[in-house]
């Protein structure tokens, strides 16, 4: 789609409503009641548009706006009525961007019982712009399980009793059978076993290998008996204030993914090259972060888990989401062993962390077959490996027996852990103790296990690395309001004026790293693009998004928009009770690596200067948690000053 | 004369040629405007492209009962805005389903290989469709009993 072809359209078309809104939004909110089974569209405005975006930026907002308790000093918990689930996308979702497909779900999570930001892509954000709407907000409760139909004007709370039970890929498929729909006719996002039965980190799975799955977003919608969301790909038109710019800025942000050295191999393989490379810095964890060498792992070979031979193992096949070039996502058809002849989604490297080296399992297609077991019970995939590694270990030194568990456990039992998996997202046996997640399961069993499990005081856990050599995302993990990371790895770090490189094991280098690096991923991810499509220069972003709403959106706008999400997300969490004392890693996750490239490294010597450093850097009080005044007013957030600190602000 | 030759097995189901084709047919981001569709094949786990062949026989230009469709300057069938009078007898015509109709404007639409720069082989990612001079043919048969034969043995 080079400019010059698009330069003379057919037939140019405008909307009467063309020159009030923006390019990019469709215009409309949709509010979903579930208590009183009311469906609404609710239009926003152009000057709300440009102050939250899309994503995470509306979706802190509704937040804090609608969840609070007790006059504004408390906060509705997650399993409230009152609590809001917010699937929202943003101004590129359904535009010829790569990768804008773009889902962000917002709500008070069942993990840290505090705000959610977690993201995942295929169709929803472009099927659900096309029918006309930018983002759903769905509060209350119902009395039965339904679904939310959308199919253009048509919006359905439609019985989904005969969906209770049905995994999400089975879920996926009667849809598909009930509305005579099929691929990406249909959208849908959907809970499985765990979300019905409110396993703490339940997730919510969508198109196929597409999950949202932080913080327990799922049993958020399980607690609201909302089984699915399913969208028709819509009818209405999406308008760009300049589509010959967006198309230009899609081409540039393209070339950058495809030629640049850091963004190649995510091109080529989309996450799979990150085994092999992680392993090389100490930051693959493997088996419960019990060792960081792969040879400790039953038969390891690394030479076949390069992502050529990863990829080539199954019989494969693109599955890109909404306008993507990337060799990312895939369908895999496993060729042998058990499972032969199954269908599954390839796995992220998450996948492969999660469901693989985490638990000490080195076969490929089990793995693979595992992964995909965990997106169909709706599982993250993440604390799925911290929690199943945890009971392999604690079972391997004694801490839970084979008469508490039920059956015997070792490390790379792929199969002895789908059934744990089974007993978890039904809470069977000893099942209902663990679906609590990591934190609490640890907490109730006390004693030597607590000490080995990975989770952060929060009562989140890390995404799927070893952060024990990655102390980039430990502090941005422990620190962050949203139960994931907050600002993430670093993009084209010297474009915001930071150092290319740090020392990795400085931690005064590393507070003011993830200090300065803060903003870029919260307005990523109110965009409705994906984070790998956006692993390029800030700047093209911005580009795009100017181009589609007409807005000259600089890079020092997008740092600020993001900054100030961050903050009001960090008001929220302090409403929900969290406090300075819950940013520690547990015990295990602090600890310092036994062997392997970063053996020795201790990061809890550090920690304290680290979080000092942090808390002065981006401007928040250490003792409180609270942003400072100063702070708050720079970022234009006067009201949000006077809500936290009275009439001292 | 050229024509959009289609390669299923390369199509990753990114519906990006759908965008392109639709900024190209109203100058707006509207997939259900657009004239090439992406069809799922095993319920969910291949795409592939579809979209007028040209074919030699020409349904819907024999079919029409005002002589609106022609031939335009690259060889493509066009419809003649001014000429259609929206009676549909072309979609029904066509036996490849790549006939369209508009409710908006009372108008049949089709691919008229954007004047001899179709967008659709710009925008895809894969080279799932390529703009070249070879004589048109089924492009999706054989894909299309491949990638279905797993649906039906179960369905059986």
């Amino acid at each position: 789609m080079t400019p010059a072809t698009l330069t003379a359209p057919k037939q140019l078309k405008t909307t009467s409503t063309a020159t009030t809104r923006p390019g990019g939004y469709a215009g409309n909110l949709l509010r979903v009641d579930l208590t009183r089974r009311t469906c609404r569209a609710e239009p926003w405005g152009p000057e709300m548009m440009r102050e939250l975006l899309g994503g995470v930026g509306l979706g802190a907002m509704i937040l804090y706006r609608e969840t609070a308790a007790k006059g504004g000093k408390g906060n509705v918990s997650w399993d409230h009525p009152d609590n809001r689930l917010v699937l929202a996308t943003g101004p590129l979702a359904g535009l010829p961007v790569w990768g804008t497909g773009g889902l962000t779900v917002c709500t008070i999570g069942a993990g840290t019982n505090g705000p959610t930001s977690t993201q995942a892509n295929g169709f929803f954000g472009t099927n659900l712009k096309y029918c006309g709407y930018d983002a759903i907000m769905v509060q209350g409760q119902s009395k039965d399980w339904v679904y939310l139909y959308i199919n253009d004007d048509v919006v359905e709370l439609r019985d989904a009793r005969s969906l209770v039970g049905l995994d999400t890929w089975e879920t996926q498929g009667a849809l598909y059978k009930e509305t005579g729909l099929a691929g990406h006719q249909l959208s849908v996002y959907s809970i499985g076993p765990a979300g019905e039965n409110l396993v703490r980190f339940a997730a919510i799975q969508g198109d196929y290998g597409h999950v949202a799955s932080k913080n327990g977003c799922g049993a958020v919608m399980g607690k609201k008996r909302l089984k699915a969301v399913a969208i028709v790909k819509g009818t209405k038109s999406l308008r760009a204030a300049d589509p010959r710019g967006v198309v230009q800025a899609a081409e540039e942000i393209a070339h950058d993914l495809r030629t640049d050295a850091s963004a190649r191999s995510l091109y080529e393989y989309g996450t799979l090259p990150g085994v092999v490379n992680l392993s090389k810095m100490g930051a693959l964890p493997i088996k419960n972060y019990t060792t960081n060498l792969t040879s400790n792992v039953a038969g390891a070979d690394m030479s076949v888990w390069e992502a050529p031979k990863l990829r080539e193992n199954f019989d494969h096949r693109g599955h890109q989401c909404n306008a993507c070039g990337m060799h990312h996502c895939h369908m895999s058809v496993i060729r042998h062993g058990d499972q032969k002849g199954k269908i599954v989604d390839e796995p992220e490297y998450e996948g492969w962390s999660g469901c693989g080296w985490a638990i000490g399992a080195a076969d490929r297609d089990g793995v693979a077959w595992l992964n995909t077991q965990c997106d169909r019970a709706c599982v993250d995939v993440n604390e799925w490996g911290w929690l199943c590694g945890w009971v392999m270990e604690c079972q391997e030194k004694g801490y839970i027996t084979k008469e508490q568990l039920g059956f015997e456990l070792k490390w790379g039992d792929v199969k002895g852990s789908n059934r744990l998996l089974q007993m978890v997202s039904r809470r069977e046996g000893f099942g209902n103790i663990l679906a609590e997640g990591v934190k609490r399961a640890a907490e109730k069993l006390g004693g030597p296990a607590k000490e080995c499990a990975i989770y952060i005081e929060k009562g989140a856990t890390p995404r799927g690395h070893d952060h024990r050599s990655r102390w980039e995302e430990m502090l941005d993990t422990c620190t962050s309001s949203t139960a994931t990371m907050e600002t993430g790895n670093p993009v084209h770090p010297t474009e915001i004026g930071q150092p290319a490189r740090i020392n990795p094991f400085d931690g005064e280098q590393v507070a003011k790293y993830v200090a300065g690096l803060r903003g870029r991923r919260s307005f990523e991810d109110s965009l409705g693009i994906c984070i790998f499509t956006s692993r390029t220069r800030l700047e093209y972003i911005c580009r795009a998004l100017s181009a589609a709403t007409g807005w000259a959106f600089t890079v020092d706008d997008a740092l600020r928009f993001g900054k100030r999400t961050a903050a009001i997300n960090r008001a929220t969490a302090l409403r929900c009770g969290h406090t300075g004392a819950m940013e520690y890693p547990s015990t295990r996750y602090g600890s310092t690596p036994v062997d392997g490239p970063a053996k020795g490294q201790a990061i809890r010597a550090q920690w304290e200067k680290m979080l000092d450093t942090w808390y002065a850097e981006v401007g928040f009080d250490r003792k409180t948690g609270k942003p400072l005044p100063k702070t708050l007013k720079e970022l234009g957030l006067e009201w949000l000053a006077r809500d936290l600190w009275g009439k001292k602000a | 004369m050229s024509v959009l030759r289609l390669h299923p097995q390369k199509c990753t189901g990114c519906l990006r040629c759908e965008l392109a084709c639709s900024y190209m047919q109203t100058g707006e981001f509207q997939p259900a405007k657009s004239v090439i569709r992406v069809s799922p094949f095993e319920g969910h786990t291949s795409y592939a492209p579809y979209t007028c062949t040209q074919c030699a026989e020409g349904w819907c230009m024999t079919a029409c009962p005002v002589g609106a469709i022609t031939i335009n300057a690259v060889g493509a069938k066009d419809v003649l805005d001014d000429k259609c009078v929206g009676c549909k007898l072309c979609t029904i015509a066509c036996p490849y389903g790549t006939m369209f109709y508009d409710p908006g404007t009372r108008k049949a639409f089709k691919c008229n290989l954007c004047g001899g720069a179709p967008a659709c082989a710009e925008a895809c990612p894969t080279a799932a469709i390529t703009y070249e001079d070879v004589a048109t043919a089924d492009w999706l048969g054989d894909f299309a009993v491949e990638r279905t034969a797993r649906v039906l043995a179960e369905a059986r």
